[in-house]
């Protein structure tokens, strides 16, 4: 397979408190079979090896599972296209000699803390609020003992394949974090484990969420058009329903 | 901001439906206009319009100031994501388009409202409101800018429309976008029609 070779732009930041900016970098031997991030370690090799800083960036599974690769990559979380992650983005899907340019997350709620990485912690906040059930944990339960009707399951299992990664938030121009914590709060409003909290959940993981600073959802769906796992808005809407539910319910 | 929204866009459709009466002639137009600030519940009724006004542009602006405030530091490069996403030239521009309206809605109160009274010559005691609008959009100035803020308007409520229902958890359907496409359409031209008309037959209605 013909290599090919990229310029890249890329965020450098050394600190969270220090100043950051693009730099450019010209990456050679690139095998178009390659994942993104296989290519920005033959960059950081290369980088080692002059002794130069590498370029810190989060990487985990590798497989679309975890949601650490958190890159903006020509203005798109994740890179342009459906359904994936930046590890399962490919240079094959890159032109030779194109120019790329790779930028952290941006809100205010997810901080640089250098170069490429940022801090996501503001959504272990918002699940620590209410993503949670707080069940009785003896014994482990019988898997049947609740029955769960197929259509529901569907849903709340289409709900929790949100993996947290917060593509949705890079990716909406208010940096709204509606589409995760929709998810979240769907997930468990569907399920009659759910149940009891149901109220107070939606109720507080949404002020937490306004407390980190994430902004307020205009209805774009530039989340949904990145989310790796193609959630869809509709889980945004089912919130906004939870959320007048439990203001008319608690009231 | 949904609820606020539509109900303004529910006014906005009386409003043009009874301007359009302008085109039935004088008496239809002018006992309009009479019989509804002959109504004493004319206040309780403005005041509410006010209220949604208000309510409306305050959140929209105190909203669109903890969206920019959410992003400090922008992307240097910044792409559509394509694919899923509704974002448009109409969705990212609501609060310049919401603050023309907010501009103009004073203006054109006081150019109507609070314009000349003229008696009509058929029924004293009655405002003759048509004879403002036909001398007022008589000058091209006049006509092109109510053009131009009218089409704004129609552009507000092209993303408005569906995205009221789905800040109200109502859902959202292509055909229901759509939808609120045709209706923001449909008011716009409405709307339109009467300074158009004015300017273009001179006056003669
Ligand atoms: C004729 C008057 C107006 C009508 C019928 C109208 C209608 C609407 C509707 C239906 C929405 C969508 C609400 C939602 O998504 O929940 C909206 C959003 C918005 N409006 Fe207005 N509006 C009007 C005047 C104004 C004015 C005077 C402002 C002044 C700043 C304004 C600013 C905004 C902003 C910033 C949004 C975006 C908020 C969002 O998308 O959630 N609007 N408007
Ligand atoms: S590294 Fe785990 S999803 Fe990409």
């Amino acid at each position: 397979m013909n290599e090919i070779s990229v310029k890249l732009r890329v965020w450098r930041q050394a600190s969270a408190d220090a100043e950051g900016k693009l730099q450019d970098y010209k990456v050679e031997n690139v095998v178009p079979d390659m994942s993104f991030l296989e290519m920005l370690d033959v960059l950081n090799e290369g980088l080692a090896r002059r002794g130069e800083d590498v370029i810190a960036f989060d990487s985990d599974c590798r497989e679309g599972i975890c949601g650490c690769c958190s890159l903006t990559i020509n203005g798109v979380p994740h890179g342009r296209g459906t359904g994936k992650t930046t590890c399962q983005l490919y240079m094959r899907d890159f032109a030779d000699g194109e120019t790329i340019t790779v930028e952290p997350f941006r809100a205010k709620a997810f901080p640089v803390v250098k170069d490429l990485v940022v801090d996501r912690s503001a959504f272990d906040g918002i699940m620590a609020a209410g993503g949670y059930v707080s069940v009785n944990t003896g014994a482990a339960p019988d898997g049947n003992q609740i029955a769960i009707g197929k259509d529901i399951a569907d849903k709340a299992f289409d709900a929790a394949a949100c993996i947290g990664c917060g593509a949705c938030v890079a990716a909406c121009k208010n940096a709204a974090a509606f589409l995760f914590v929709g998810a979240k709060v769907t997930q468990l409003a569907l399920l009659p484990q759910g149940h009891p909290e149901r109220e107070r959940r939606v109720i507080r993981m949404v002020d937490t969420m306004e407390e980190a600073g994430f902004g307020n959802c205009t209805n774009e769906a530039e989340c949904e058009a990145v989310c790796p796992k193609e959630i869809s808005t509709a889980h945004i809407t089912k919130l906004n329903r939870e959320y007048a539910r439990a203001l008319l319910k608690l009231s | 901001m949904g609820a606020t929204g539509l109900s303004l866009i529910a006014f906005l459709i009386g409003h043009v439906s009874g301007n359009l009466l302008i085109f039935a002639g004088e008496h239809a137009f002018n006992a309009y206009g009479h019989a509804l600030i002959s109504n004493p519940m004319i206040y309780v009724a403005e005041a509410g319009l006010l209220l949604l006004f208000v309510s409306h542009f305050v959140t929209g602006i105190v909203l669109t100031k903890e969206n920019r405030d959410a992003r400090p530091i922008g992307y240097q490069r910044n792409d559509r994501a394509g694919g899923a996403s509704r974002k448009s030239l109409a969705s990212t521009t609501m609060i310049l388009s919401g603050l023309v309206l907010l501009a103009f809605v004073p203006l054109h109160v006081n150019a109507f409202k609070f314009g000349a009274f003229y008696e009509s010559a058929a029924e004293p005691g009655v405002r003759d409101l048509r004879r403002l609008v036909i001398e007022t959009f008589s000058a091209p100035a006049y006509t092109a800018g109510y053009v131009i803020v009218l089409a704004i308007i129609g552009f507000h409520l092209w993303h408005g429309f569906g995205s009221a229902f789905e800040s109200l958890g109502v859902g959202y359907s292509k055909a229901l976008k759509r939808f609120g496409q045709a209706l923001a359409l449909i008011i716009t031209v409405a709307f339109i029609s009467i300074p158009l008309v004015i300017y273009l037959s001179e006056g003669a209605l």
